[in-house]
């Protein structure tokens, strides 16, 4: 009597369903892992494994023991704190058995752009160049010495380092200024620019000369009345000076 | 003192402003645009094959199945961007081994897979059985014991049989039209649900996602339905192409309404992005959102089929038009992805910058792949038409006299469309 009423169309489709159910199970029981979801979505058991894996780096402190006179030179550097094994590899090994396994040395030019390509994002200062553009084929260790990176050649130009404020600066009312025509720049900036800082403009009156009414600008910059304009700040708490048309 | 023009060069292409170091390149590629855009294709082809069935809107039989087989195929393609983004495709199937349910993304099999094996395989199986039944009998070769494997062993095409099909798909349609919401939606539910992107972040994304969906995939059938009659020599059914271009015309309308008001919304609300954004409109996006997306994809063919449908036109005209809107409509709603996905990932997250996107043209993320992506559903759709032949018998075959009509279809399997 029932099958007579059931319709014949939805058998094969309830095996069909039945089938591909059991298949996932029979698949669950197979291919989840056994630890699967015991804290959380994830094999429990990896924490165990990634824990009894061997150590590959030895720390810098392993290699000062034994290389004083580089971390003599390093320690005055720039890089002073880079560890060593950033460039140079995980040295487990060779801390273990230093004759039979060296380091690596990355001598190619691929290494230092990882930090020192130009990235809009890295912060301003930070030594940056454009990999195809800055003496293409020499290998950076030509010019630069890892371990005491000071630049073979005083940078002429501020945007060496400072290359996103000097694009900006290049689109914008101000690219004719020179960068000291506001900051006032020591020379052994130049040579140390942590030591030697440049300086920010702190008088209200940097922006004068050329905005104030009275102004001795060529240029037809704007002009304001210094007296009732934001009396009570900065010109650069609102006005960006590197790009002052931008918000 | 240094050459401008390389520094002004570095200054054009790149980023501008202030962008944190992981914004600096784009994460999501052409291939999340592709996804939302097939997605779409298939919930909208599916959406309008319902209206036939639920609604009983008969001028639209002669694209029924066309609609049917057209979301399938595309529903096969749908995963493929997202797993040549991903890569190892292999990894896939543990979504359904070891499901995530706080994750929205790893939820997609599982929408996938319902929207898949029991909306449109069973929704079509139970409308060609009859015929697959009668083709197991007929046909010669090979092709035979496709056909008898396709049956599942169930020959029964007696009336009281055929009615219980009938009314399944009936069943699976009705239950397949929230399918289709929800498997578009949900596209939208993954970029509205991001509370960090407020490019992203709208209650309204899966609205709109779904009324751009249902635009997409009435344009993409009607093409389809167009393409296929000129390529089979057979006569285009004029009342069933103006009822896609009206279909089309006012799902195009509540579409804008919807966009608009995001839009308004937004301007309102004024939340500290605006001007973020504003700035990214009017320069990153100005070509993809004003021109494409807004005057070419969404204006003028608002404009083209008010005129094709209600203007004094002849027939060959009016399919042109026609034709022309719903080709400008799929740029527009391609335009329309790639704008939700590019677009909210152009702007730096500080709200102080923009980036830009470099689509490349080799390797598994280029313009070749995305291309090759775009036309295996079209690949799809041609071995699909080919297995379950879509088209309806006609009763006026073109007009050339050069060609023979012919009939795919039993006869008896489906009405003619000139009945309409």
């Amino acid at each position: 009597m029932f099958r007579h009423k059931f319709p014949a169309q939805l058998v094969p489709l309830a095996v069909l369903f039945v089938l591909a159910m059991t298949a996932l199970l029979v698949a669950r029981a197979f291919l989840v892992p056994e630890t699967f979801g015991d804290y959380g979505p994830y094999r429990a058991n990896s924490v165990d494994e990634i824990a009894a894996q061997p150590i590959v780096y030895a720390g810098a402190k392993a290699c000062e023991d034994c290389h004083d006179d580089i971390v003599a030179l390093k320690s005055d550097s720039h890089h002073q704190g880079v560890a060593c094994e950033a460039c140079h590899g995980p040295a487990a090994g060779h801390v273990d058995a230093p004759d039979e396994v060296s380091p690596q040395i990355p001598r190619g030019r691929g290494y230092c752009p990882l930090c020192h390509g130009y990235n809009p994002s890295r912060p301003s200062g930070f030594p940056q160049i454009l990999s195809d553009r800055h003496n293409p084929g020499r290998p950076c260790i030509a010019c630069h010495d890892p371990h005491a990176p000071t630049l073979p050649r005083t940078p002429e130009e501020c945007d060496a380092c400072h290359r996103e404020i000097a694009n900006d600066k290049m689109v914008s009312p101000h690219t004719m200024l020179a960068c000291t025509q506001c900051h006032s720049v020591p020379n052994e900036h130049l040579l140390s620019p942590r030591s030697a800082r440049a300086l920010k403009p702190t008088d209200p009156g940097t922006c004068a000369p050329c905005h104030s009414e009275s102004g001795t600008a060529k240029f037809e910059a704007p002009t304001i009345n210094f007296e009732s304009h934001g009396e009570r700040y900065l010109c650069w708490d609102c006005h960006y000076p590197h790009h002052p048309e931008a918000n | 003192m240094t050459p401008i023009l390389p520094l002004l060069l570095l200054t054009i292409p790149g980023a501008e402003g202030y962008i944190y170091p992981n914004e600096y390149e784009l994460h999501w590629s052409i291939h999340i645009v592709l996804y939302p855009y097939l997605t779409g294709l298939v919930a909208g082809a599916f959406i309008l094959a319902s209206l036939e069935k639920v609604f009983n809107v008969k001028v639209l039989q002669p694209i029924y199945r066309l609609a049917l087989i057209t979301s399938l195929a595309f529903l096969i393609a749908a995963p493929l961007p997202l797993m040549a983004h991903l890569g190892h495709p292999e990894r896939s199937p543990e979504m359904f081994l070891t499901p995530h349910t706080s994750s929205a993304m790893a939820m997609f099999g599982f929408v996938y897979a319902w929207y898949l094996m029991v909306v449109l395989l069973l929704e079509i199986w139970f409308d060609y059985r009859k015929d697959i039944v009668i083709w197991s009998r007929d046909k010669k070769g090979l092709i035979k014991y496709v056909y008898k494997v396709l049956t599942l062993g169930v020959t029964d095409i007696s009336e009281r049989a055929i009615a219980f099909d009938q009314k399944a798909c009936k069943f699976i349609t009705v239950l397949g039209i929230p399918s289709a919401f929800l498997l578009h939606g949900y596209v939208g539910f993954i970029f509205g649900s991001v509370k960090a992107n407020p490019w992203w972040s709208s209650v309204l994304m899966p609205i709109v996602f779904l009324f751009s969906a249902i635009v997409s995939g009435i344009a993409l059938v009607l093409l389809v339905y167009v393409i296929t009659s000129l390529v089979r020599w057979r006569r285009i059914s004029m009342p069933c192409l103006n009822k896609l271009a009206e279909l089309l015309l006012y799902a195009m309308i509540i579409d804008l309404s919807l966009e608009m008001l995001d839009f308004i919304h937004r301007l309102y609300e004024s939340e500290e992005s605006i001007e973020i954004l504003s700035k990214m409109i009017s320069s990153r996006l100005f070509i993809s959102l004003i021109v494409t997306q807004l005057l070419i994809g969404s204006a003028l063919p608002v404009l083209t089929l008010i005129f094709a449908r209600f203007g004094r036109l002849p027939d060959e005209m009016r399919r042109m038009f026609y034709f022309i809107a719903a080709i400008l409509v799929q740029v527009g709603i391609f335009a329309t992805r790639w704008n939700v996905v590019i677009g909210g990932q152009l702007f730096s997250k500080s709200l102080r910058g923009l980036t830009t996107y470099k689509l490349e043209f080799f390797g598994i993320e280029g313009l070749l792949a995305a291309v090759i992506l775009l036309l295996l559903p079209v690949l799809f759709l041609w071995i699909l038409a080919k297995l379950l032949p879509p088209w309806v018998p006609e009763d006026q075959p073109h007009d050339t006299g050069h060609r023979t009509r012919e009939v795919d279809l039993p006869p008896g399997s489906l009405p003619s469309s000139g009945t309409v």
